[in-house]
């Protein structure tokens, strides 16, 4: 039996430990790969975001966007409607019912530990987060992939570029929250 | 249509692991990336651990479907910099962030928001990009196997061993924080 720790009503989910144990959490988003790569291909996310600006911009300014080569290439034929895109638009809905299967479905702009350390400003933290966000895809796309692609996918296959990627990725966000979250520096 | 069902099936699935095992957690990653917790790493150790095995096993009887994405050092290595930034910042990777946008946390839906303006701007500054840094170090999509000249099953085995004997020796935080 998992040790639960009490959800207390001030507490967000994110603080509890999670439903399912580490190993079991590992060995299901392996075997979701193993299907994948069995049925259709290795899983993959981040080219999704590049899809989803694609069929937006072609929607809204198509001379623009048939200007990007690359977008017109990710984005074949400006269409939603394929595997790649529908696995990822399944992924909040998985997250959703789970969460509400689970009762952890709690609203909350900022998290515990950015406010233990950078005070409770809501404005503060989103802006980071966009920003981060910005980062995190162009960081995605310049390397071909994330922790999804290169990581669990690209690893997995023995690819040498997502071994690099990887190292690279946990090197740099080691020392980014290390400078972000120094020890002792908190001001609860 | 039952490819598209079968990519919302799987992604669904995928979603509600990440969500059920705290990846989608900004607590969980922050406290990983700090080294404080590494549940998370273990978490990514034993699909890793589970994914080599099972991917070379499906490969060994002709039934795997790879997709090997292309080596460029200095471009990778730049890239993966800029991705770890990211990483600690939100606390959401690209996929974590839409599992965690679905628990109702905002900040995942700017962080999304961002990813998407950071898409698009890569797409417009790829053809400068490819010609210059994913040009040094450029070799393809090359894999371990292939640079070795063996079946990637002799080498998926063991560090497939390797990667889940980690995870379980990898320590696991005690209780409450």
């Amino acid at each position: 039996m998992k040790k639960n720790i009490p959800n207390r009503p001030d507490m967000s989910h994110e603080d509890a430990s999670p439903v399912l144990r580490w190993w079991a959490g590992g060995i299901g988003i392996g075997l979701v790969l193993i299907v994948a790569v069995a049925l259709v291909q290795p899983i993959g996310v981040s080219a999704q975001y590049v899809v989803l600006d694609g069929v937006l911009l072609h929607a809204v300014l198509p001379d623009i966007a048939s200007t990007s080569p690359y977008l017109a290439k990710t984005a074949q034929g400006w269409t939603l409607a394929t595997y790649e895109f529908f696995f990822v638009l399944g992924i909040p809905l998985g997250a959703l019912v789970a969460a509400m299967a689970t009762s952890r479905f709690t609203i909350r702009v900022v998290p515990t530990e950015w406010k233990k350390r950078f005070g409770s400003n809501p404005g503060r933290r989103l802006v980071w987060s966009f920003a981060g966000g910005f980062l995190l895809l162009f960081g995605a796309r310049f390397g071909g992939g994330c922790t999804s692609g290169h990581m669990i996918s690209g690893i997995s296959q023995l690819a040498i570029s997502s071994f690099v990627f990887s190292a690279a990725l946990f090197i740099s966000g080691i020392i980014t929250a290390r400078l972000l979250y120094r020890d002792g520096a908190s001001r609860c | 249509m039952l490819t598209l069902a079968l990519g919302l099936a799987l992604g669904a699935a995928f979603g509600a692991l990440l969500q059920l095992s705290g990846a989608s957690s900004h607590t969980k990653i922050v406290n990983a990336l700090r080294l404080k917790d590494l549940t998370i790493m273990k978490l990514i150790l034993m699909a890793i651990g589970v994914g080599l095995m099972g991917v070379h096993l499906l490969d060994l009887f002709g039934f795997a479907n790879m997709k090997v994405k292309d080596l460029y050092l200095l471009g990778l290595i730049l890239a993966g910099l800029i991705f770890g930034v990211g990483f600690a910042l939100t606390g959401y990777c690209p996929g974590t962030a839409l599992a965690a946008c679905a628990e109702g946390k905002p900040d995942a839906w700017v962080t999304v928001l961002g990813g998407l303006c950071g898409a698009l701007a890569f797409a417009f500054l790829f053809p400068e990009v490819e010609e210059s840094l994913m040009t040094i170090g450029r070799y393809g999509p090359v894999t371990i196997p292939d640079a070795a000249g063996i079946h990637g099953m002799w080498i998926a085995a063991p560090l497939g061993t390797v990667c889940v004997w980690l995870a379980m020796r990898l320590p696991e935080p005690g209780g409450a924080q």
